[in-house]
């Protein structure tokens, strides 16, 4: 008795020691996490003085020692003697600020996010690899290891990623390891494909088939194609029409027979279309230096830490300067003494859907082309922290993976259950080799030898040399397809209906230096309709390509400054056009409409117009289509653009479409619908901003945000920036959405170029230094930095602040 | 003869020194074993543990952030959710250590 009593305290310590050593659910270990000695606040970084710093460190595996040279953004200018050490290094010095990141980013790619947060995790884990993530993953990495310089660049990049994880204590962990308790493990080269195959997956896995079908199943062939048509009736093409085509087409395969299908009955939220991204490239004619200039801004998720990384590379044979992503080796988006190169992304549609039939439930075999094949299995093990592994089946026809069978509830609801999925992700690529190659093209030609690598996710390579050539190819692996094959769910048993091969690489869209002296790209359509192969029905909303295109038109005397302001132009186009027709009908004594009718059309920070306007539309929308096309929310259907939601006004006042069904009885105008959803904007904007007056001002309505990675994390956030623009506005700054790297490069003869960027972040991604969030408030400001492009590492600057020596 | 003062002395102490090397929960064993081999009263161990874990946690904390001010403590109060109150975060971390001390220094005085 008098043992047991002497020990109750014992047991206590040590009960309050495990539950603080460990994390319960999303309660942080406390005692881990505050520790003065082990937790968050040894992660706290000084602000780095003004004084230049020089440190050495040793890291296994270089050839040859390794300069890193960095500048007052914390950018690290990185100088090698081979590839091998400059990837080696690049790897080191990017997780050196990013590792938390690399990992969580690739973890999530290959369905590993139960592994750090437990069953919650495994749904989107599951959908992740259901989709073939990891399987397209491993089949790019065969297809990269065949170069042997990007096998090298992927391998010492791995090594140098390693090398930092080796040299940290637990004590050094980032904070996002201690706040949910975890730890690195090893890189591996593989690791690399799969964040590339992520940008497939953010980039290119938008599909709407299940909810045309839905469409096509309810209201017929006629209604589908009459209010989802096939080119927009106001667009600006990134191919300027009229532009020679260069090849001999090669025959379309013929159309498969008329299909149906079943459809589906699920759930669903789909693709962002906010996503999206500028670029243009402005001949040498148009510019005040007589030297073309390049202008880039991707349109992505805004999160901290970003998902760009500065960085200049230079070993003999390279000297490049631009953004990469954290789990990549090379530049991704940037400029070299002689070219720019930046992307955006080519919406056509590389994912297509097959009605799978089974032959019995085991699912051994299913019917094609007239006979039983066999499904090929693959085994997917899921490790779920604090409980058993879970194991799943995948099945696989030739087409691709099954990812939902018929029973199963969707992780999304545009996923169709019991369809095989044939996606361009699965497609064995050498993406890294035109990276490579790209970072040390010299002209024109060297550009379009390394565009020939590139499958997915196709993009817009806008192009400018010092030789003063502008070009831009719309570039990727397009499936050959007949007219309209895939813009509905296919029938999984008819040949007719497999894709056929490819279009071959070299009649991919392209333009160089067109008469127009100018060559842009905002996600719309590639090419007008005379295009002889076809690549998708369904592109961005025309709005931002057209303003770029209108502007760079009436632009003369171009120079850097002048295409920064059309970075941040927010005209609304769409008002331009829209806003009329409306107060032509709307019926209405608010005063809200006397804001409308003095609004500049300007998406302004402070502006009240915007909000009125942009509420607005949404509320049309709605009020005029979800009667019909979102009556039933386990049949999901697309809603028609609103492209043709502004014909349907300007020509079809008469329209069916017009009257909500849902009121029995009543037979609703155009004029009875526009007025009412007016009346709904105004009601809905004073119950979230009280009345009419400056707390309606659009960057408060809108409410852009850089958020952390984790949901839900708003204090390591940044929230309710004073941005205006919009998803339709070339300043492209939504909600969660915008412009994720903005940079300008003027190219020069001498091999001087002039460059400027931001992005919404900073270089480190830790929250506890200066440099973790430090360029959102210029990126903001719509200003850019001048970016510090070094010839050697001992050349002195001002802007130098600290040096490192990376030795064996 | 042990003051009580002494004995807070000696665990703030022998605890950063240990903090500095060892796994954060040697912290708090280093506090059973030192009230155990230097015989600290029962009575008064949990209170000693206790004062020493709120200077030594909370006085470290506020001394890194002094010397090394940024961000991180005031994001961290406001993940917390301490309302980003840098006070409350020193106070919490203090509170923490002082438990933590707390059980580990009664715990060795009363093995005794």
């Amino acid at each position: 008795m008098k043992f047991i009593k002497s020990i109750i305290p014992l047991v206590l310590a040590i009960l309050v020691t495990i539950g603080w050593d460990n994390s319960w659910g999303t309660i942080p270990p406390f005692g881990k996490l505050l520790s003065p000695y082990h937790g968050f606040w040894i992660n706290a970084e000084m602000a780095g003085s003004e004084e230049m710093s020089e440190e050495e460190l040793n890291i296994p595996g270089l050839l040859k020692p390794v300069k890193v040279v960095y500048d007052e953004m914390a950018i690290p200018h990185i100088f090698a003697e081979n590839d091998h050490d400059l990837f080696l290094a690049q790897g080191y010095i990017t997780a050196k600020d990013r590792l938390w990141q690399m990992e969580f980013q690739t973890h999530f790619a290959g369905g590993r996010i139960s592994e750090i947060v437990g069953e919650k995790g495994l749904a989107s884990d599951q959908f992740q690899r259901r989709m073939g993530s990891v399987y397209g993953a491993e089949q790019s990495f065969e297809g990269m290891k065949q170069d042997p310089q990007a096998k090298v660049a992927l391998e010492a990049y791995s090594d140098g990623i390693n090398a930092y994880i080796a040299s940290l204590s637990e004590r050094e962990l980032p904070l996002e390891y201690k706040l949910l308790n975890y730890k690195p493990e090893p890189w591996t080269p593989i690791k690399s494909a799969l964040f590339l195959k992520n940008m497939s997956f953010v980039l290119a896995s938008g599909t709407d088939d299940l909810k045309m079908t839905n469409i096509l199943r309810q209201y017929g062939r006629e209604v589908a194609e009459d209010l989802f048509p096939n080119y927009p009736f106001e667009e600006s093409p990134i191919i300027p029409t009229g532009s020679p085509i260069d090849f001999k087409p090669v025959p379309i395969p013929a159309a498969p027979k008329d299909f149906i299908g079943l459809g589906s009955a699920m759930q669903t939220p789909e693709k962002d279309p906010n996503i999206g991204s500028n670029n243009w490239a402005v001949s040498g004619n148009k510019t005040v230096s007589g030297m073309p200039i390049l202008a880039n801004d991707p349109h992505l998720t805004l999160s901290l830490p970003s998902i760009w990384y500065q960085v200049q590379l230079v070993a003999p044979g390279v000297n490049v300067y631009g953004s990469t992503m954290p789990g990549t080796p090379n530049v991704i988006a940037g400029f070299n003494k002689n070219i720019a190169w930046g992307v955006t992304n080519v919406g056509s549609d590389v994912l297509d859907w097959y009605q799978v039939k089974f032959k019995d439930a085991s699912k051994l075999e299913y019917w094609h082309d007239g006979q039983w094949k066999k499904t090929k299995l693959r085994i997917e093990t899921f490790k779920i922290k604090g409980k058993k592994d879970f194991v799943d089946t995948v099945f696989f026809t030739h087409h691709g993976p099954v990812v939902y069978l018929s029973h199963e509830k969707t992780f999304k609801p545009n996923i169709p259950v019991g369809h095989a999925l044939r996606w361009i992700a699965h497609e064995k690529s050498q993406e890294l080799t035109t990276f490579y190659r790209l970072n040390r093209a010299k002209n024109y030609t060297d550009y379009t030898e390394a565009l020939r690598y590139f499958s997915a996710p196709a993009q817009n390579f806008v192009f400018a040399s010092n030789e003063g050539d502008i070009a831009l190819w719309v570039n990727g692996k397009f499936p050959l397809k007949s007219r309209l094959q895939g813009k509905y769910l296919m029938d999984g048993t008819d040949p007719a209906a497999d894709w056929k091969g490819f279009i071959p690489q070299s009649h991919n869209p392209h333009v160089k230096n067109p008469a127009r002296q100018f060559v842009s790209s905002a996600n719309q359509f590639s090419t007008d309709p005379s295009y002889p192969y076809y690549l998708g029905w369904q592109y961005a909303p025309s709005e931002r390509g057209r303003r770029i295109n209108e502007r760079l038109t009436a632009m003369q005397k171009v120079t850097i400054d002048s295409l920064r302001g059309l970075q941040n132009d927010n005209f609304n186009i769409r008002a331009r056009k829209l806003l009329p027709l409306l107060m032509r009908s709307v019926k209405s004594n608010h005063q809200a409409l006397g804001v409308l009718k003095g609004w500049n059309l300007q998406n302004s920070p402070e502006s009240v117009g915007a909000t009125i306007f942009e509420t607005w539309v949404l509320n049309l929308q709605s009020a005029l289509w979800d009667d019909e096309f979102a009556a039933d929310e386990k049949v999901p259907m697309n809603r028609p653009a609103i492209d043709r939601t502004i014909h349907l006004i300007e020509y079809e006042a008469n329209a069916r479409w017009w009257d909500n069904v849902k009121t029995k009885g009543k037979n609703e105008t155009m004029e009875q619908i526009i007025s009412s959803s007016f009346q709904a904007t105004v009601d809905t904007l004073v119950k979230h901003h009280g009345a009419l007056g400056p707390e309606w001002a659009w960057y408060k309505h809108k409410q852009t945000g850089v958020r952390h990675l984790i949901p839900g994390m708003d204090a390591l956030s940044r929230l309710k920036i004073p941005i205006g623009g919009g998803g339709s506005i070339v300043n492209a700054a939504t909600t969660k959405t915008g412009p994720s790297w903005r940079f300008i490069v003027e190219l020069s003869k001498t091999g001087n170029p002039k460059a400027y960027g931001i992005y919404p972040g900073g270089q480190s991604g830790n929250p506890g230094s200066v440099h973790y969030d430090d360029l959102i408030d210029t990126w903001a400001k719509g200003e850019l930095r001048p970016l510090l492009f070094l010839e050697n590492p001992n050349q002195s600057s001002s802007r130098i602040r600290k040096t490192i020596t990376l030795s064996k | 003869m042990q003051s009580n003062t002494l004995r807070i002395i000696i665990l703030i102490i022998v605890g950063a020194i240990v903090g500095f090397y060892l796994p954060w929960y040697a912290m708090g064993i280093q506090a059973g074993v030192l009230a155990y081999l230097l015989k600290f009263p029962v009575k008064s161990s949990f209170t000693v543990g206790f004062i020493s874990g709120i200077l030594l946690w909370g006085g470290s904390a506020w001394w890194l952030n002094y010397s090394n001010p940024s961000a991180l403590p005031v994001r961290m109060a406001t993940l917390l959710p301490l309302q980003g109150s840098v006070p409350l975060l020193y106070l919490v971390t203090g509170l923490i250590g002082g438990i933590f001390l707390g059980f580990w220094t009664w715990a060795g005085a009363r093995l005794r």
